[in-house]
């Protein structure tokens, strides 16, 4: 196995301290906010517990991928990676981008994780950086746009919901069409059936129009906290059970 | 805290103290990741390679500018706090956003208000912190039995985006298939055609979802402009 040294996970535990810190400070800043304009104290409870069920299932994925890029990196450093900004396939591109480009040199492995590392880790801070400098200027212009003209800060900013939506259904919808027959394989090692593609997306539009029958029809409150999480299990599970079948 | 209670800020001094935090957190976010490779490269006793990274440079350029591209699209989205987190921890249209908008169902707050914001503000925080915890806590297992859990987890994975992109569509079709239907038309001919072309490797979620929120953000306002919203 891969050699993690000591710093490494030491820097990894500051970071997550500095993630879990952060985020617990915000939730503090905005309850006290929803306590001095009135909001009802239900919405945060709400919002708390359906954020952290539905959060559990997604994560998983995660650390998956931690253990795909420990056979290459160790473990602490895809730790850290996929823990702050960043996502699978964008460290499996960038490890491979270092790689390459290491062809025909008598790098060492520790040249190799040191050059991954370093392209990892700059590739991803242009986000951050924007943030800390500019984002302020953003959003107050933002900001006097929604003062100015609220109708239609509203609506672009739906627009762009909507945009994201369109977009992500319309990869998956194509990308599971054109490879039905024709798995692919992507830089994880993961297989990618379209036919699977496609019943798992069919199989979550039903079990979320279930739920929402269960909740109009019969009445059942508790459901709409829970439709998403039990929508996403569901259909994983359908999607397992296709894998595990070998039917395709 | 009685200090806040006895002269209630106004939005924008509420806004402005998010943002003070926000980048001060930033900053030692980027400081500490920045110190991942240099921690590496002192521990192991090596540099990285100069001339592959000469030669990554197009690369990193590309990764930049996706990255710049998020940080605009996103901010409508994310609201001030959000907006900070998201961009610290990732992980942004595949499950802080989709979060997001699951509280916002739950919740049923209006968009534009501060309720809205607030609501946005929680659901990021929480989902980030949930998602570090299961990933300190999968490392554990992760040492144990690597082999098994990649085994067993990883044909599932390309199912997780479709697992919770159906749910959601259904959830939001109701507020959104007005806005929503030029750029889904629109993405669904560039990915026919890209896939016909040969390059549809490169048309993934990741590219599709800026495409389509590009679209849909001109779309909207022409729409919006010739009274049709």
């Amino acid at each position: 196995m891969v050699e993690s040294y000591a710093v490494i996970f030491v820097l990894g535990g500051l970071i997550a301290l500095a993630i879990i810190g952060m985020s617990v400070f915000f939730i503090v800043k905005a309850c006290r906010r929803a306590k001095q304009i009135g909001m009802d104290k239900k919405l945060i409870k709400d919002s708390v517990r359906s954020s952290a069920v539905f959060s559990i299932v997604p994560s998983i994925p995660i650390v998956v991928g931690i253990g795909i890029l420990m056979q290459s990196l160790g473990i602490a450093i895809p730790w850290i990676r996929l823990t702050v900004i960043g996502a699978l396939q964008y460290e499996l591109i960038a490890m491979d981008q270092a790689k390459a480009a290491l062809v025909g040199t008598e790098a060492s492995y520790e040249t190799f994780i040191a050059t991954a590392t370093v392209l990892m880790t700059l590739s991803i801070l242009s986000g951050p950086v924007f943030n800390a400098i500019f984002y302020k200027k953003y959003q107050g212009k933002l900001a006097s746009l929604q003062e100015k003209n609220g109708k239609l800060m509203n609506t672009v900013t739906g627009a762009l919901l909507g945009g994201l939506l369109a977009g992500m259904l319309s990869s998956i919808l194509v990308g599971g069409i054109f490879t039905v027959g024709n798995p692919t394989t992507d830089a994880s090692g993961a297989v990618s059936y379209g036919e699977v593609t496609l019943i798992t997306l069919a199989a979550s539009l039903v079990i979320m129009g279930l739920c929402g029958v269960i909740l109009k029809v019969f009445k059942q409150k508790w459901i709409e906290s829970y439709a998403l999480p039990i929508t996403i299990l569901g259909s994983l599970g359908i999607a397992y059970a296709f894998i595990a079948a070998g039917l395709f | 805290m009685k200090k806040s209670n006895a002269t209630p800020q106004t939005r924008a001094e509420y806004n402005n103290s998010v943002h003070t935090i926000g980048r001060i957190f930033t900053w030692i976010a980027l400081g500490l990741i920045l110190l991942v490779p240099v921690a590496y490269c002192l521990s192991a006793k090596v540099l990285p390679d100069g001339t592959a990274l000469l030669k990554s440079l197009p690369f990193l350029f590309g990764y930049l500018a996706i990255g710049l591209v998020e940080a605009f699209s996103y901010a409508p989205l994310l609201g001030t706090a959000g907006q900070y987190i998201g961009f610290i921890t990732g992980n942004i249209s595949n499950l802080k956003l989709p979060c997001a908008i699951n509280a916002h169902t739950v919740t049923k707050v209006q968009p534009g208000t501060e309720e809205h914001e607030i609501v946005t503000t929680i659901a990021i925080a929480v989902s980030s912190i949930v998602t570090t915890l299961i990933i300190v806590i999968g490392l554990i297992p992760l040492l144990i039995f690597q082999e098994q859990i990649v085994t067993v987890l990883n044909p599932i994975a390309p199912y997780v985006i479709p697992a919770i992109f159906g749910g959601l569509t259904l959830v939001l079709l109701a507020s959104y298939y007005k806005v929503a239907v030029i750029p889904f038309v629109a993405c669904i001919v560039i990915c026919v055609v890209g896939n016909l072309l040969g390059f549809g490797a490169s048309l993934g979620q990741s590219t599709m979802v800026l495409v389509g929120m590009a679209i849909s953000g001109i779309s909207t306002v022409i729409l919006y402009k010739k009274g049709k919203l």
